[in-house]
């Protein structure tokens, strides 16, 4: 889990990187929007950008979170309480966190939310009935597709939820009841090397976390699809805005949730250096 | 700041609409402390919908807009499943003659030996509906529209149009059930009712919607249980309740009715005139009413019957009788050629958007997409569809564009609007 840590690291630098592009893109459309060009063989030219450039740039985004969830799926394997527990996130992350990860159901809120700033930003375009193209100026069939893609998550992740459940409460069926109970005597009866036998309880727990890990997958195959089928919804431009709005979201409350901690250490640090 | 220049001040309703914090959250504990106390089945521990469950719930939600598809451009909730509803809904002046797939322009325009009837129909009514879930991780808000669904054949050559919003709180399944229900119900009582007033008609369709509620709460109707989460078991059933705000639209009046904290705004003449009144608990005669039943209303988080429902009446909800009641009080308002489109959302909009802001709002959208040239001879049909789906899309933008700004303005709710243009062509 060490090398997930470093891998993690290396992926939210990438994903800094992808931000700035995604930005830039965003700003090249915007201004070539504003000149509204035609060109000779009569698209426009915002049309062009968004083939030639915003498709590959949102196509390379989606990989690099592919990338992630693959990663991921692979370490867990191996470790997977490391991943409901992760050390590459802050606290504050970690306290928003829902089975190892984002929540799906934010998606939602985040599109609204960027939604709601782009049309407030330019409502009066839009009251006059003209077309912005951002994601103030989602159409009707895509609001629609939109709040019926949040029904169906909303229900896939309670499903999830309680599958989780599930495996949880298995903590205390009889197999464990049984390992505590025996171990306990041993312990009493002085019997320490066999009570320190680890092989019974790793078999005792092995089918737990092969269900931790199969839940965690439901989980991150669950994220991974809102993101695309979100974009699915979103014309290229509405993508990249939106992939903007996750990226500054991600990355910046995991550097507010790191200087939190390393305050807090420093905090916990001088109150007991003044104890001694 | 944005919307100074083209007349709606957008900027300045900030002030004046309940946007503060405490107020939002109230509004969504409102529902959460409700469940807490008598709804002891948490939703996410309720097992998942199985796929029949699903589909059905779907179906469930469809809202019936019984048309041509293109007049109901934006039903956002429910396109997919328009059809299936459809036949049974729209039998006698409908089916056969129209169906989507096979006329998929204008009524007028359609063929066979009903057209003479259709043409009686001058004035076919253009809305527009949006209807999402929001912030919100249930969906409770139910719409129905249900153009002439009653009268044509009677002193209103051109029918009556039925439009209704409901809001529900506990669960859905009332909400649901008024959708369903309360058309047909109204109908009823219009046509066989005998009932010498408007006013009449509506208290007795009410008072039986209501009715019905309680019944199939109780289980002495069938009713399938598996669509929704509080799986109608009998004790949280009964805390169960909706709003309900329905206009009916005559070529002449605009009755409104209204049971909670949904609401029907007329825009005249660039004028926000509201056609019913919020029954908040904490309202003076509302408060009377209740006080004078016997019970109290306790600020908590807000004025509270008895604490719990921050509404003062209300579909179902038999634990709050008599405090919360249905009867509904009933507006009419002659409809005049100032008359610009009538309004129908649940708090999800109101809670964030003034009622000048959404006329506002709505009168910029109708105004902008005008239609394109005035309706021609019967012979030119072309051009006739185009004017109508040209004015239908100016509703539905100015709907989907107040639910947009909703969600914009952090409305935590479910979010339902309806606009309907009653401008005469």
């Amino acid at each position: 889990t060490q090398s997930f840590h470093k891998f993690f690291e290396c992926w939210i630098v990438e994903q800094d990187q992808h931000l700035q592009e995604l930005i830039s893109a965003a700003r090249e459309y915007e201004e070539r929007r504003g000149r509204g060009c035609r060109q000779d063989d009569g698209t426009t030219v915002e049309e062009d950008v968004q083939d030639r450039t915003l498709r590959p740039l949102l196509e390379r985004v989606i990989q690099h979170y592919e990338h992630y969830y693959r990663a991921k799926s692979r370490w867990a394997k191996s470790d997977v309480l490391s991943m409901f527990n992760p050390s590459w996130r802050s606290s504050l992350e970690d306290a928003f966190m829902w089975i190892g990860g984002w929540r799906p159901s934010m998606t939602f809120h985040l599109l609204y939310s960027k939604s709601g700033l782009q049309l407030e930003a330019r409502l009066t375009e839009l009251l006059q009935g003209l077309s912005t193209g951002d994601l103030g100026d989602l159409s009707p069939s895509q609001l629609d597709q939109v709040n019926e893609l949040q029904k169906q998550t909303i229900r896939e992740e309670k499903d999830i939820t309680e599958k989780l459940a599930k495996q949880q409460e298995t903590v205390a069926d009889s197999s464990m009841v049984e390992l505590t109970h025996v171990v306990t005597e041993m312990m009493r009866e002085g019997q320490v090397d066999q009570a320190m036998d680890t092989e019974r309880v790793d078999e005792t727990l092995a089918p737990k976390e092969e269900g931790l890990v199969e839940v965690l997958q439901r989980a991150d195959g669950l994220r991974l699809k809102t993101l695309k089928e979100v974009l699915n919804i979103l014309s290229p431009i509405q993508g990249v805005y939106f992939l903007i709005a996750a990226a500054e979201l991600h990355l910046r409350v995991h550097e507010w949730g790191k200087k939190r901690d390393a305050r807090r250490n420093e905090h916990s640090e001088n109150g007991h250096s003044q104890q001694h | 700041m944005a919307g100074m220049c083209c007349g709606v001040n957008i900027g300045e309703t900030e002030a004046t609409a309940p946007v503060e914090p405490s107020s939002k959250s109230a509004r969504r504990r409102r529902m959460e402390i409700h469940q807490f106390n008598f709804v002891p089945t948490d939703s996410t521990v309720a097992p998942p919908l199985e796929d029949g469950g699903s589909r059905k719930r779907q179906k469930m939600d469809a809202v019936v807009p019984v048309l041509p598809p293109r007049e109901c451009v934006n039903a956002v909730e429910n396109c997919e499943v328009q059809e299936e509803e459809k036949v049974e809904e729209y039998e006698s002046q409908l089916s056969g003659e129209i169906t989507p797939e096979t006329t998929p322009f204008d009524l007028s325009a359609s063929p066979s030996g009903s057209q003479s009837e259709l043409c009686l129909f001058p004035e076919r009514p253009k809305f527009g509906m949006t209807s999402v879930c929001g912030r919100r991780r249930d969906m409770e808000d139910a719409v129905a529209i249900h153009p002439s669904f009653c009268g044509h054949d009677r002193s209103f050559p051109g029918g009556l149009h039925f439009f209704g919003v409901y809001d529900g709180h506990g669960c859905s399944h009332v909400a649901t059930r008024c959708k369903d229900r309360m058309h047909e119900i109204v109908r009823d009582e219009f046509q066989n009712g005998g009932s010498s007033s408007w006013e009449q008609t509506m208290f007795e369709s009410f008072s039986k919607m209501d009715k019905e509620v309680v019944e199939c709460c109780s289980g002495r109707n069938g009713f399938s249980a598996s669509t929704c989460r509080c799986e109608l078991q009998t004790p949280q059933c009964d805390a169960v309740g909706s709003t309900a705000v329905v206009a009916v639209v005559t070529p002449d009046k605009i009755v409104v009715s209204n049971c909670g904290d949904s609401r029907a705004v007329l825009c005249r003449n660039g004028v926000a005139i509201p056609l019913s009144v919020d029954h908040k608990p904490d309202r003076p005669d509302e408060l009377n009413r209740i006080q004078e039943a016997g019970g109290r209303v306790i600020f908590w988080d807000g004025p509270r019957v008895l604490g719990v429902l921050a509404m003062s009446r209300a579909i179902g909800d038999n634990y709050l009788k008599p405090y919360v009641i249905s009867e509904p009080e009933v507006t009419i308002t002659e409809r005049t050629a100032e008359d610009e489109c009538l309004i129908l959302a649940s708090d999800g909009l109101w809670d964030v958007v003034s009622n000048e802001t959404a006329c506002g709002v709505a009168r910029m959208c109708l105004q902008s997409r005008k239609p394109p040239s005035p309706p021609r001879s019967p012979g030119n049909d072309i051009i006739v569809t185009e004017a109508g789906e040209s004015s239908d899309k100016a509703c539905s933008d100015a709907s989907i564009l107040l639910t947009k700004l909703a969600l914009a303005r952090h409305s935590t709710d479910n979010v339902s609007v309806v606009v309907v243009d009653l401008r005469r062509s």
